[in-house]
Protein backbone atom coordinates (compact mmCIF):
# COMPACT_ATOMS: atom_id res chain seq x y z
CA UNK A 1 0.00 0.00 0.00
CA UNK A 2 1.58 3.29 -0.98
CA UNK A 3 2.48 5.86 1.63
CA UNK A 4 0.60 9.13 1.87
CA UNK A 5 2.83 12.04 0.88
CA UNK A 6 2.95 15.04 3.22
CA UNK A 7 3.67 18.66 2.42
CA UNK A 8 4.49 21.13 5.22
CA UNK A 9 0.83 21.86 5.98
CA UNK A 10 -0.23 18.24 6.22
CA UNK A 11 2.92 17.52 8.19
CA UNK A 12 1.91 20.11 10.84
CA UNK A 13 -1.60 18.73 11.05
CA UNK A 14 -0.68 15.10 11.40
CA UNK A 15 2.35 15.39 13.65
CA UNK A 16 1.50 18.38 15.84
CA UNK A 17 -2.28 18.83 15.70
CA UNK A 18 -3.46 15.24 15.59
CA UNK A 19 -0.45 14.10 17.61
CA UNK A 20 -0.63 10.80 15.76
CA UNK A 21 1.96 8.10 16.51
CA UNK A 22 3.65 7.70 13.17
CA UNK A 23 6.77 7.55 11.09
CA UNK A 24 7.74 9.79 8.19
CA UNK A 25 10.27 8.71 5.62
CA UNK A 26 12.26 11.54 4.06
CA UNK A 27 13.13 10.38 0.60
CA UNK A 28 13.78 11.50 -2.96
CA UNK A 29 13.42 10.07 -6.42
CA UNK A 30 17.06 9.72 -7.42
CA UNK A 31 18.21 7.57 -4.51
CA UNK A 32 18.59 3.82 -4.85
CA UNK A 33 18.61 3.11 -1.13
CA UNK A 34 15.28 4.96 -0.80
CA UNK A 35 13.91 2.73 -3.52
CA UNK A 36 14.63 -0.24 -1.28
CA UNK A 37 13.41 1.22 1.98
CA UNK A 38 10.17 2.82 0.76
CA UNK A 39 8.67 -0.45 -0.60
CA UNK A 40 9.61 -2.17 2.64
CA UNK A 41 7.58 0.42 4.58
CA UNK A 42 4.72 0.05 2.10
CA UNK A 43 4.74 -3.64 2.86
CA UNK A 44 4.66 -3.04 6.62
CA UNK A 45 1.95 -0.38 6.60
CA UNK A 46 -1.20 -2.61 6.45
CA UNK A 47 -0.36 -4.50 9.64
CA UNK A 48 -0.24 -1.23 11.58
CA UNK A 49 -3.43 0.23 10.09
CA UNK A 50 -5.24 2.35 12.66
CA UNK A 51 -2.42 2.00 15.19
CA UNK A 52 0.58 3.69 13.63
CA UNK A 53 0.83 6.01 10.66
CA UNK A 54 3.24 5.70 7.72
CA UNK A 55 3.99 8.88 5.75
CA UNK A 56 6.31 10.12 3.04
CA UNK A 57 8.11 13.42 2.46
CA UNK A 58 9.90 14.20 -0.80
CA UNK A 59 12.85 16.37 0.25
CA UNK A 60 13.13 17.98 -3.17
CA UNK A 61 9.52 19.11 -3.09
CA UNK A 62 9.53 20.19 0.55
CA UNK A 63 12.99 21.49 1.28
CA UNK A 64 12.00 23.36 4.43
CA UNK A 65 10.96 20.13 6.14
CA UNK A 66 14.33 18.47 5.93
CA UNK A 67 16.09 21.70 6.80
CA UNK A 68 13.96 21.95 9.91
CA UNK A 69 15.21 18.59 11.14
CA UNK A 70 18.70 19.38 9.85
CA UNK A 71 18.81 16.12 7.96
CA UNK A 72 21.95 15.23 6.05
CA UNK A 73 20.93 12.63 3.56
CA UNK A 74 18.18 10.29 2.54
CA UNK A 75 16.50 8.01 3.30
CA UNK A 76 15.76 8.79 6.90
CA UNK A 77 12.82 7.57 8.89
CA UNK A 78 11.70 9.94 11.63
CA UNK A 79 9.42 8.75 14.42
CA UNK A 80 6.81 10.88 16.20
CA UNK A 81 4.28 10.46 18.97
CA UNK A 82 2.06 13.03 20.70
CA UNK A 83 3.72 15.80 18.77
CA UNK A 84 7.18 14.83 19.92
CA UNK A 85 10.14 13.66 17.90
CA UNK A 86 11.24 10.13 18.90
CA UNK A 87 14.45 9.68 16.97
CA UNK A 88 15.31 8.44 13.50
CA UNK A 89 16.78 5.62 11.48
CA UNK A 90 19.08 6.46 8.58
CA UNK A 91 20.18 4.69 5.43
CA UNK A 92 19.42 1.10 4.52
CA UNK A 93 17.49 -0.13 7.54
CA UNK A 94 16.03 -3.56 8.14
CA UNK A 95 12.36 -4.22 8.77
CA UNK A 96 13.19 -5.51 12.27
CA UNK A 97 14.78 -2.20 13.27
CA UNK A 98 11.66 -0.30 12.19
CA UNK A 99 9.40 -2.77 14.02
CA UNK A 100 11.43 -2.39 17.19
CA UNK A 101 11.19 1.35 17.04
CA UNK A 102 7.43 1.23 16.49
CA UNK A 103 7.03 -1.18 19.42
CA UNK A 104 9.01 1.22 21.60
CA UNK A 105 6.49 3.92 20.82
CA UNK A 106 3.15 2.13 20.83
CA UNK A 107 4.25 -1.09 22.60
CA UNK B 1 -0.30 -27.82 -8.23
CA UNK B 2 1.78 -25.39 -6.25
CA UNK B 3 4.99 -27.18 -7.02
CA UNK B 4 4.66 -26.20 -10.66
CA UNK B 5 3.73 -22.59 -10.03
CA UNK B 6 6.89 -21.93 -8.07
CA UNK B 7 9.17 -24.09 -10.21
CA UNK B 8 11.39 -22.55 -12.84
CA UNK B 9 14.01 -23.69 -15.26
CA UNK B 10 16.22 -20.78 -14.33
CA UNK B 11 16.25 -18.43 -11.35
CA UNK B 12 18.50 -15.39 -11.48
CA UNK B 13 19.26 -13.76 -8.13
CA UNK B 14 20.02 -10.07 -8.72
CA UNK B 15 18.69 -7.73 -11.41
CA UNK B 16 21.72 -5.61 -12.28
CA UNK B 17 23.28 -5.65 -15.76
CA UNK B 18 24.66 -9.18 -15.27
CA UNK B 19 21.35 -10.64 -14.10
CA UNK B 20 19.33 -8.83 -16.78
CA UNK B 21 21.63 -10.01 -19.57
CA UNK B 22 21.33 -13.57 -18.30
CA UNK B 23 17.55 -13.07 -18.27
CA UNK B 24 17.54 -11.94 -21.91
CA UNK B 25 19.44 -15.05 -22.99
CA UNK B 26 17.41 -17.34 -20.72
CA UNK B 27 14.11 -15.92 -21.92
CA UNK B 28 15.16 -16.10 -25.55
CA UNK B 29 16.10 -19.76 -25.10
CA UNK B 30 12.53 -20.30 -23.87
CA UNK B 31 13.62 -21.23 -20.40
CA UNK B 32 11.00 -20.45 -17.74
CA UNK B 33 13.01 -17.69 -16.10
CA UNK B 34 12.53 -15.69 -12.88
CA UNK B 35 14.64 -12.73 -11.78
CA UNK B 36 14.52 -12.05 -8.03
CA UNK B 37 15.88 -8.61 -7.21
CA UNK B 38 15.61 -6.55 -4.08
CA UNK B 39 15.50 -2.81 -4.58
CA UNK B 40 15.51 -1.20 -7.98
CA UNK B 41 16.17 -3.04 -11.18
CA UNK B 42 19.57 -2.18 -12.60
CA UNK B 43 21.64 -2.60 -9.45
CA UNK B 44 24.71 -0.42 -9.15
CA UNK B 45 24.39 0.67 -12.75
CA UNK B 46 21.05 2.21 -11.80
CA UNK B 47 22.88 4.50 -9.37
CA UNK B 48 25.31 5.71 -12.02
CA UNK B 49 24.47 9.14 -13.38
CA UNK B 50 26.33 8.74 -16.62
CA UNK B 51 27.73 5.79 -18.54
CA UNK B 52 30.01 6.59 -21.46
CA UNK B 53 31.66 3.23 -22.07
CA UNK B 54 28.83 0.85 -22.91
CA UNK B 55 29.13 -0.02 -26.60
CA UNK B 56 26.45 1.54 -28.78
CA UNK B 57 25.68 4.31 -26.33
CA UNK B 58 27.97 7.34 -26.50
CA UNK B 59 26.41 8.63 -23.34
CA UNK B 60 23.43 7.42 -21.37
CA UNK B 61 22.30 7.58 -17.77
CA UNK B 62 22.56 4.36 -15.77
CA UNK B 63 18.81 4.21 -15.03
CA UNK B 64 17.94 4.70 -18.74
CA UNK B 65 20.31 1.97 -19.86
CA UNK B 66 18.98 -0.40 -17.22
CA UNK B 67 15.38 0.30 -18.24
CA UNK B 68 16.33 -0.80 -21.74
CA UNK B 69 17.91 -3.97 -20.36
CA UNK B 70 14.77 -4.75 -18.37
CA UNK B 71 12.40 -4.03 -21.25
CA UNK B 72 14.48 -6.31 -23.42
CA UNK B 73 14.24 -9.13 -20.85
CA UNK B 74 10.50 -8.60 -20.46
CA UNK B 75 10.03 -8.91 -24.20
CA UNK B 76 11.19 -12.52 -23.82
CA UNK B 77 8.60 -13.21 -21.10
CA UNK B 78 10.98 -13.20 -18.17
CA UNK B 79 9.23 -12.87 -14.80
CA UNK B 80 10.38 -10.41 -12.15
CA UNK B 81 9.95 -10.51 -8.38
CA UNK B 82 10.97 -7.72 -6.04
CA UNK B 83 12.23 -9.53 -2.95
CA UNK B 84 15.40 -10.34 -1.11
CA UNK B 85 16.79 -13.85 -1.20
CA UNK B 86 18.02 -14.83 2.26
CA UNK B 87 18.68 -18.55 1.98
CA UNK B 88 19.29 -21.31 -0.54
CA UNK B 89 19.64 -25.08 -0.67
CA UNK B 90 21.80 -26.13 -3.59
CA UNK B 91 22.40 -29.71 -2.41
CA UNK B 92 19.63 -31.30 -4.49
CA UNK B 93 19.11 -31.45 -8.24
CA UNK B 94 16.14 -29.13 -7.72
CA UNK B 95 17.63 -25.98 -6.26
CA UNK B 96 15.69 -24.20 -3.53
CA UNK B 97 15.66 -20.40 -3.15
CA UNK B 98 14.01 -18.72 -0.13
CA UNK B 99 13.04 -15.08 0.19
CA UNK B 100 12.81 -12.85 3.22
CA UNK B 101 9.03 -12.88 3.06
CA UNK B 102 9.04 -16.67 3.32
CA UNK B 103 8.43 -17.54 -0.33
CA UNK B 104 10.12 -20.63 -1.75
CA UNK B 105 11.06 -21.29 -5.35
CA UNK B 106 12.67 -24.19 -7.14
CA UNK B 107 14.88 -24.13 -10.21
CA UNK B 108 16.97 -26.49 -12.25
CA UNK B 109 19.73 -23.89 -12.51
CA UNK B 110 20.52 -20.72 -10.56
CA UNK B 111 22.59 -17.73 -11.67
CA UNK B 112 24.06 -15.59 -8.88
CA UNK B 113 24.19 -11.92 -9.90
CA UNK B 114 24.00 -10.11 -6.58
CA UNK B 115 26.67 -7.50 -7.19
CA UNK B 116 28.20 -5.67 -4.27
CA UNK B 117 27.65 -2.98 -1.69
CA UNK B 118 29.87 -0.25 -0.27
CA UNK B 119 32.45 -1.34 2.26
CA UNK B 120 31.90 -0.06 5.78
CA UNK B 121 35.16 0.94 7.51
CA UNK B 122 33.68 0.46 10.98
CA UNK B 123 35.50 3.36 12.54
CA UNK B 124 34.02 5.23 15.53
CA UNK B 125 31.27 7.62 14.48
CA UNK B 126 30.69 6.05 11.07
CA UNK B 127 27.57 4.15 12.07
CA UNK B 128 26.14 6.55 14.64
CA UNK B 129 26.41 9.55 12.33
CA UNK B 130 25.07 7.83 9.23
CA UNK B 131 22.48 10.13 7.70
CA UNK B 132 23.77 12.93 9.91
CA UNK B 133 26.74 13.72 7.71
CA UNK B 134 28.13 10.26 6.98
CA UNK B 135 27.15 9.20 3.47
CA UNK B 136 27.91 6.59 0.77
CA UNK B 137 26.05 7.91 -2.26
CA UNK B 138 26.71 11.27 -3.88
CA UNK B 139 23.67 11.17 -6.16
CA UNK B 140 21.51 10.66 -3.09
CA UNK B 141 23.08 13.03 -0.61
CA UNK B 142 25.45 15.58 -2.17
CA UNK B 143 22.85 18.35 -2.27
CA UNK B 144 22.46 18.25 1.50
CA UNK B 145 25.93 19.78 1.75
CA UNK B 146 25.27 23.00 -0.15
CA UNK B 147 28.02 25.48 0.73
CA UNK B 148 29.60 23.17 3.29
CA UNK B 149 32.91 21.37 3.71
CA UNK B 150 32.99 17.71 2.77
CA UNK B 151 35.63 15.01 3.18
CA UNK B 152 35.88 12.10 0.73
CA UNK B 153 37.73 8.95 1.70
CA UNK B 154 39.26 6.89 -1.10
CA UNK B 155 40.91 7.57 -4.45
CA UNK B 156 39.43 5.04 -6.85
CA UNK B 157 37.21 5.93 -9.84
CA UNK B 158 34.18 6.15 -7.64
CA UNK B 159 35.78 8.34 -4.96
CA UNK B 160 37.20 10.85 -7.42
CA UNK B 161 34.21 10.99 -9.78
CA UNK B 162 31.71 11.23 -6.94
CA UNK B 163 33.98 13.77 -5.20
CA UNK B 164 33.86 16.00 -8.27
CA UNK B 165 30.09 15.69 -8.38
CA UNK B 166 29.91 16.82 -4.74
CA UNK B 167 31.87 20.00 -5.61
CA UNK B 168 28.76 21.15 -7.48
CA UNK B 169 27.14 21.67 -4.10
CA UNK B 170 29.85 21.80 -1.45
CA UNK B 171 32.19 24.74 -0.77
CA UNK B 172 35.19 22.44 -0.65
CA UNK B 173 35.89 18.72 -1.02
CA UNK B 174 38.94 17.28 0.71
CA UNK B 175 40.03 13.86 -0.51
CA UNK B 176 41.93 11.66 1.93
CA UNK B 177 44.36 9.47 -0.05
CA UNK B 178 46.42 6.53 1.22
CA UNK B 179 49.20 7.02 -1.32
CA UNK B 180 52.10 9.41 -1.86
CA UNK B 181 51.42 12.84 -3.29
CA UNK B 182 50.08 12.78 -6.84
CA UNK B 183 49.05 9.11 -6.85
CA UNK B 184 45.36 8.28 -7.19
CA UNK B 185 43.83 4.86 -7.87
CA UNK B 186 41.38 6.24 -10.42
CA UNK B 187 41.69 6.51 -14.21
CA UNK B 188 43.96 9.18 -15.68
CA UNK B 189 41.22 11.34 -17.19
CA UNK B 190 39.42 11.65 -13.87
CA UNK B 191 42.67 12.28 -11.98
CA UNK B 192 43.57 15.15 -14.29
CA UNK B 193 40.12 16.68 -13.97
CA UNK B 194 40.26 16.38 -10.20
CA UNK B 195 43.66 18.07 -9.97
CA UNK B 196 42.31 20.95 -12.06
CA UNK B 197 39.16 21.32 -9.97
CA UNK B 198 39.56 24.36 -7.74
CA UNK B 199 37.24 22.99 -5.10
CA UNK B 200 39.15 19.72 -4.68
CA UNK B 201 41.92 19.40 -2.14
CA UNK B 202 44.02 16.38 -1.27
CA UNK B 203 45.58 15.04 1.89
CA UNK B 204 48.18 12.40 1.03
CA UNK B 205 49.52 9.33 2.89
CA UNK B 206 46.55 9.42 5.18
CA UNK B 207 43.44 7.67 6.35
CA UNK B 208 40.72 8.58 8.80
CA UNK B 209 40.41 7.10 12.28
CA UNK B 210 37.21 8.60 13.56
CA UNK B 211 34.23 10.68 12.52
CA UNK B 212 33.72 13.42 15.09
CA UNK B 213 30.50 15.06 16.18
CA UNK B 214 27.51 14.83 18.46
CA UNK B 215 24.27 14.58 16.57
CA UNK B 216 25.85 15.81 13.34
CA UNK B 217 29.27 15.40 11.76
CA UNK B 218 31.61 18.16 12.94
CA UNK B 219 34.91 16.83 11.65
CA UNK B 220 37.21 13.88 11.09
CA UNK B 221 40.34 12.63 12.77
CA UNK B 222 43.02 12.07 10.16
CA UNK B 223 46.01 9.82 10.64
CA UNK B 224 49.16 10.36 8.62
CA UNK B 225 50.50 6.91 7.82
CA UNK B 226 54.06 8.15 7.22
CA UNK B 227 54.53 10.12 10.40
CA UNK B 228 51.93 8.36 12.56
CA UNK B 229 50.61 11.71 13.72
CA UNK B 230 46.92 12.54 14.01
CA UNK B 231 45.12 15.76 13.21
CA UNK B 232 41.56 16.99 13.07
CA UNK B 233 39.79 18.56 10.14
CA UNK B 234 36.50 20.39 10.46
CA UNK B 235 33.77 19.33 8.01
CA UNK B 236 30.03 18.80 7.86
CA UNK B 237 30.02 15.74 5.65
CA UNK B 238 32.06 12.56 5.12
CA UNK B 239 31.58 10.36 2.06
CA UNK B 240 33.08 6.87 2.22
CA UNK B 241 34.22 5.33 -1.07
CA UNK B 242 36.55 2.64 0.18
CA UNK B 243 35.63 -0.16 -2.15
CA UNK B 244 32.88 -2.69 -2.43
CA UNK B 245 32.03 -5.97 -0.74
CA UNK B 246 30.24 -8.69 -2.72
CA UNK B 247 26.68 -9.34 -1.51
CA UNK B 248 27.21 -13.06 -1.17
CA UNK B 249 26.94 -13.54 2.59
CA UNK B 250 23.61 -15.34 2.35
CA UNK B 251 25.44 -18.10 0.45
CA UNK B 252 27.89 -18.82 3.29
CA UNK B 253 26.38 -22.20 4.22
CA UNK B 254 25.40 -23.30 0.73
CA UNK B 255 28.51 -25.32 -0.01
CA UNK B 256 29.47 -22.81 -2.68
CA UNK B 257 33.18 -22.14 -2.88
CA UNK B 258 33.99 -18.49 -2.20
CA UNK B 259 37.12 -16.52 -1.50
CA UNK B 260 37.56 -15.03 1.96
CA UNK B 261 36.58 -11.69 0.47
CA UNK B 262 33.22 -13.14 -0.65
CA UNK B 263 33.96 -13.27 -4.39
CA UNK B 264 33.00 -16.48 -6.18
CA UNK B 265 35.55 -18.21 -8.40
CA UNK B 266 34.19 -19.55 -11.71
CA UNK B 267 35.54 -21.10 -14.87
CA UNK B 268 35.06 -19.49 -18.27
CA UNK B 269 31.55 -20.89 -18.49
CA UNK B 270 30.69 -19.08 -15.24
CA UNK B 271 30.27 -22.44 -13.51
CA UNK B 272 30.91 -22.54 -9.78
CA UNK B 273 31.99 -25.62 -7.85
CA UNK B 274 28.29 -26.62 -7.61
CA UNK B 275 26.50 -28.23 -10.54
CA UNK B 276 23.86 -25.98 -12.09
CA UNK B 277 24.98 -22.92 -10.10
CA UNK B 278 26.62 -20.02 -11.95
CA UNK B 279 28.10 -16.71 -10.79
CA UNK B 280 28.29 -13.56 -12.92
CA UNK B 281 29.15 -9.87 -12.88
CA UNK B 282 30.60 -8.18 -9.83
CA UNK B 283 29.97 -11.31 -7.75
CA UNK B 284 32.75 -13.31 -9.27
CA UNK B 285 36.51 -13.27 -9.22
CA UNK B 286 37.47 -11.30 -12.34
CA UNK B 287 39.67 -8.64 -13.85
CA UNK B 288 37.20 -5.95 -14.94
CA UNK B 289 34.02 -5.03 -13.06
CA UNK B 290 31.96 -2.97 -15.50
CA UNK B 291 28.53 -3.08 -17.14
CA UNK B 292 29.86 -4.46 -20.43
CA UNK B 293 31.72 -7.34 -18.77
CA UNK B 294 28.77 -8.01 -16.44
CA UNK B 295 26.56 -8.33 -19.53
CA UNK B 296 29.02 -10.75 -21.16
CA UNK B 297 29.07 -12.92 -18.05
CA UNK B 298 25.30 -13.02 -17.94
CA UNK B 299 25.07 -14.22 -21.54
CA UNK B 300 27.70 -16.91 -21.00
CA UNK B 301 26.09 -18.23 -17.83
CA UNK B 302 22.62 -18.38 -19.36
CA UNK B 303 23.88 -20.37 -22.33
CA UNK B 304 25.82 -22.72 -20.03
CA UNK B 305 22.71 -23.10 -17.87
CA UNK B 306 20.56 -23.78 -20.93
CA UNK B 307 22.84 -26.62 -22.03
CA UNK B 308 22.96 -28.03 -18.54
CA UNK B 309 19.17 -27.99 -18.25
CA UNK B 310 18.80 -29.62 -21.65
CA UNK B 311 21.12 -32.43 -20.60
CA UNK B 312 19.28 -32.82 -17.36
CA UNK B 313 15.84 -32.98 -19.03
CA UNK B 314 17.10 -35.33 -21.66
CA UNK B 315 18.60 -37.61 -19.10
CA UNK B 316 15.54 -37.59 -16.85
CA UNK B 317 13.17 -38.27 -19.72
CA UNK B 318 15.22 -40.99 -21.36
CA UNK B 319 16.92 -42.78 -18.54
CA UNK B 320 15.27 -42.31 -15.22
CA UNK B 321 11.72 -42.87 -16.48
CA UNK B 322 12.27 -46.04 -18.44
CA UNK B 323 11.43 -49.60 -17.36
CA UNK B 324 14.33 -51.05 -19.28
CA UNK B 325 17.82 -51.36 -17.95
CA UNK B 326 20.06 -48.68 -19.36
CA UNK B 327 23.66 -48.75 -20.40
CA UNK B 328 25.32 -45.37 -20.07
CA UNK B 329 28.21 -45.47 -22.47
CA UNK B 330 30.77 -42.72 -21.96
CA UNK B 331 32.90 -42.01 -25.00
CA UNK B 332 35.06 -39.32 -26.50
CA UNK B 333 35.53 -38.86 -30.23
CA UNK B 334 39.24 -38.26 -29.70
CA UNK B 335 39.75 -41.62 -28.00
CA UNK B 336 39.73 -44.24 -30.70
CA UNK B 337 39.39 -47.11 -28.28
CA UNK B 338 36.12 -45.67 -27.01
CA UNK B 339 34.73 -45.51 -30.55
CA UNK B 340 35.71 -49.09 -31.26
CA UNK B 341 34.12 -50.24 -28.05
CA UNK B 342 30.97 -48.38 -29.04
CA UNK B 343 30.74 -50.40 -32.26
CA UNK B 344 31.31 -53.64 -30.44
CA UNK B 345 28.68 -52.89 -27.80
CA UNK B 346 26.07 -51.85 -30.33
CA UNK B 347 26.71 -55.05 -32.24
CA UNK B 348 26.18 -57.16 -29.13
CA UNK B 349 22.97 -55.36 -28.26
CA UNK B 350 21.60 -55.70 -31.80
CA UNK B 351 22.15 -59.44 -31.76
CA UNK B 352 20.11 -60.07 -28.67
CA UNK B 353 16.55 -59.62 -27.62
CA UNK B 354 17.59 -58.63 -24.11
CA UNK B 355 15.97 -55.39 -23.07
CA UNK B 356 18.76 -52.88 -22.77
CA UNK B 357 18.59 -49.27 -23.72
CA UNK B 358 21.82 -47.65 -24.82
CA UNK B 359 22.49 -43.99 -23.92
CA UNK B 360 25.66 -42.54 -25.32
CA UNK B 361 27.41 -39.76 -23.46
CA UNK B 362 30.08 -37.69 -25.16
CA UNK B 363 32.33 -36.66 -22.27
CA UNK B 364 33.60 -33.70 -24.25
CA UNK B 365 30.22 -31.97 -24.15
CA UNK B 366 28.25 -33.64 -21.36
CA UNK B 367 30.68 -32.86 -18.59
CA UNK B 368 28.06 -32.80 -15.87
CA UNK B 369 27.03 -36.40 -16.48
CA UNK B 370 30.63 -37.52 -16.62
CA UNK B 371 31.20 -35.77 -13.32
CA UNK B 372 28.04 -37.17 -11.79
CA UNK B 373 29.25 -40.71 -12.41
CA UNK B 374 32.88 -39.81 -11.70
CA UNK B 375 34.11 -41.00 -15.09
CA UNK B 376 37.82 -40.30 -15.52
CA UNK B 377 38.56 -42.48 -18.52
CA UNK B 378 36.74 -43.68 -21.61
CA UNK B 379 35.27 -45.99 -22.63
CA UNK B 380 33.23 -46.59 -19.51
CA UNK B 381 29.80 -48.16 -19.06
CA UNK B 382 27.45 -47.68 -16.11
CA UNK B 383 24.46 -50.03 -15.91
CA UNK B 384 21.29 -48.45 -14.54
CA UNK B 385 18.03 -50.02 -13.47
CA UNK B 386 15.24 -47.46 -13.28
CA UNK B 387 17.87 -44.78 -12.86
CA UNK B 388 19.79 -46.56 -10.10
CA UNK B 389 23.34 -47.68 -10.78
CA UNK B 390 23.59 -51.45 -10.43
CA UNK B 391 27.06 -52.09 -11.82
CA UNK B 392 29.88 -50.95 -14.12
CA UNK B 393 31.24 -52.98 -16.99
CA UNK B 394 34.78 -53.98 -17.61
CA UNK B 395 35.09 -52.49 -21.10
CA UNK B 396 36.98 -55.31 -22.62
CA UNK B 397 37.22 -55.66 -26.41
CA UNK B 398 36.75 -59.37 -25.93
CA UNK B 399 33.28 -60.18 -27.26
CA UNK B 400 32.61 -63.15 -24.99
CA UNK B 401 33.79 -61.32 -21.91
CA UNK B 402 31.50 -58.44 -22.74
CA UNK B 403 28.52 -60.70 -23.35
CA UNK B 404 29.07 -62.52 -20.10
CA UNK B 405 28.77 -59.30 -18.20
CA UNK B 406 25.51 -58.40 -19.87
CA UNK B 407 23.56 -61.65 -20.03
C1 LIG C 1 29.58 5.01 -8.77
C2 LIG C 1 29.80 3.93 -9.78
C3 LIG C 1 30.01 4.28 -11.10
C4 LIG C 1 30.16 3.30 -12.09
N1 LIG C 1 30.33 3.69 -13.37
C5 LIG C 1 30.41 2.75 -14.36
C6 LIG C 1 30.51 3.14 -15.74
O1 LIG C 1 30.53 4.32 -16.06
N2 LIG C 1 30.56 2.17 -16.69
C7 LIG C 1 30.53 0.83 -16.37
O2 LIG C 1 30.56 0.00 -17.26
N3 LIG C 1 30.45 0.43 -15.06
C8 LIG C 1 30.39 1.35 -14.05
N4 LIG C 1 30.31 0.95 -12.74
C9 LIG C 1 30.37 -0.50 -12.44
C10 LIG C 1 29.04 -1.20 -12.71
O3 LIG C 1 27.99 -0.46 -12.13
C11 LIG C 1 29.05 -2.61 -12.13
O4 LIG C 1 30.17 -3.31 -12.59
C12 LIG C 1 27.81 -3.39 -12.53
O5 LIG C 1 26.64 -2.72 -12.11
C13 LIG C 1 27.82 -4.80 -11.97
O6 LIG C 1 26.66 -5.45 -12.34
P1 LIG C 1 26.08 -6.69 -11.55
O7 LIG C 1 24.84 -7.06 -12.27
O8 LIG C 1 27.13 -7.71 -11.36
O9 LIG C 1 25.73 -6.17 -10.06
P2 LIG C 1 24.85 -4.96 -9.54
O10 LIG C 1 24.71 -3.92 -10.56
O11 LIG C 1 25.44 -4.58 -8.24
O12 LIG C 1 23.40 -5.60 -9.30
C14 LIG C 1 23.14 -6.54 -8.30
C15 LIG C 1 21.66 -6.55 -7.96
O13 LIG C 1 21.38 -7.67 -7.09
C16 LIG C 1 20.51 -7.27 -6.05
N5 LIG C 1 20.72 -8.17 -4.92
C17 LIG C 1 21.82 -8.30 -4.13
N6 LIG C 1 21.63 -9.24 -3.19
C18 LIG C 1 20.39 -9.73 -3.39
C19 LIG C 1 19.61 -10.73 -2.73
N7 LIG C 1 20.09 -11.41 -1.69
N8 LIG C 1 18.36 -10.98 -3.19
C20 LIG C 1 17.86 -10.30 -4.26
N9 LIG C 1 18.55 -9.35 -4.92
C21 LIG C 1 19.81 -9.06 -4.49
C22 LIG C 1 20.93 -5.85 -5.78
O14 LIG C 1 19.89 -5.15 -5.13
C23 LIG C 1 21.20 -5.33 -7.20
O15 LIG C 1 20.01 -4.84 -7.78
C24 LIG C 1 30.16 1.92 -11.73
C25 LIG C 1 29.96 1.57 -10.39
C26 LIG C 1 29.79 2.55 -9.42
C27 LIG C 1 29.58 2.14 -7.99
Amino acid sequence: MSLQQLDSTRFEEIIYDNCEPCLVIFSKKECHVCKEVVPMLEGMKPQYEGKFGFYYVDVEEDKNLFQRFSLKGVPQILFFNEGEYHGKLAGKVEEEAVEEKIEEIIG
Amino acid sequence: MEAVANSYDLIIIGGGPAGLSAAIYGGRAKLKTLVINKGTIGGLADTTREIVNYPGYMQISGPDLMKDFQKHAQSFNVEFLKEEVIDVDFSQENKLVKTKKGKEFYAKAVILACGSQPRILNIPGEKTLRGSGVAYCATCDAEFFEGEDVVVIGSGDQAIEEGMYITKFARKVTVIVLHDEGILDCNKVSAERAFNNEKMEFIWNSTIEEVLGEGNVEGVKIKNLKTGSSSELTCQGVFFFVGMVPSTKFLNNSGLRMEKSGYIPTNERMETNLEGIYAVGDNRVKYLRQVVSAAGDGATAAVAAERYIEELNDFNANILQTDKKTLLLFFNALVNESLEFNTLLEGVLNDTAENYKLFKVDTATKKTLAEKYKIDKVPAVVVLDRGEEIKRLDCSMDLEKLKSQLF
